[in-house]
């Protein structure tokens, strides 16, 4: 079983979940439902720490 | 970089890429391309800080969303089946009001909902055409009927008054 790539599978996630809450944050934006913008603006957010976090964890990982 | 080419030029040989090296191009590796994802992240974490910023400035503010009424035209130089184009409610917000019959008159932020392209009225067709991709909107109700956009236009409402169209108010949408 190959680890090497997990943490390239988990940040590309995080990119299609970032990608993804941009889109209905700027759609939530225009509907004025200004709550779900700050929902989605804050998933946004959140979303980078954990990036980091991962790109820590498994930087130094082999094959 | 010294080289017995440097002077005979054009020096003899038949690549025609011989500008590219290819031993030395820039590598991705894993790592690198990891860090591109993690700073992928952070751009778009502070790409929505101004969205979360506006948002929450109109949540604070809702309450007192009426703006002034704003005089759009007389009546009689707008004939029907005939559009105008308007600002409203700021001097940089678009709008087009367009006279239906004798008394209905419909009003929309023109701004398509798709890329924001300055929505037009086709009255052979009756109907409001986006150029840019071919968006199409209802004239009755601002729905898309054709083309990329998914939201209505931002209705307008208007009152006649004196012989006078007024711009009221942006309409919410309907959740
Ligand atoms: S901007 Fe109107 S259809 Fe794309």
């Amino acid at each position: 079983m190959k680890f090497k790539f997990i943490g390239v599978a988990l940040l590309c996630a995080f990119l299609m979940m970032n990608i993804v809450f941009t889109q209905f944050m700027v759609h939530q934006f225009y509907y004025e439902n200004y709550i779900n913008v700050l929902i989605f603006g804050g998933l946004n957010i959140v979303v980078f720490p954990l990036a980091l976090y991962t790109y820590k964890k498994t930087k130094y990982e082999k094959a | 970089m010294p080289s017995d080419k440097n002077n005979k030029i054009p020096f003899n040989e038949d690549n025609y890429t011989h500008n590219i090296e290819r031993n030395n191009e820039r590598k991705l590796d894993r790592r690198g391309f990891m860090k591109t994802l993690v700073g992928a992240a952070g751009v778009f974490a502070i790409s929505s800080l101004p969205w979360g910023m506006v948002a929450a400035k109109e949540l604070m503010g809702l309450g007192e969303k009426e703006y002034p009424h704003k005089k759009i035209t007389d009546v009689s130089k707008l004939a029907i089946g005939d559009a105008m184009n308007f600002k409203f409610p700021g001097d940089h917000d678009d709008a087009i009001l367009i006279r239906l019959s004798e008394k209905k008159y419909v009003a929309y932020q023109n701004a398509c909902t798709h890329l924001r392209c300055p929505v037009f009225w086709v009255k052979e067709e009756g109907e409001m055409i986006c150029p840019c991709h071919h968006g199409k909107f209802d004239v009755e109700t601002g729905v898309p009927t054709a083309g990329p956009p998914r939201r209505p236009l931002p209705e307008i409402q208007v009152k006649v008054e004196n012989g006078a169209v007024y711009a009221v108010r942006v309409k919410r949408y309907e959740v």
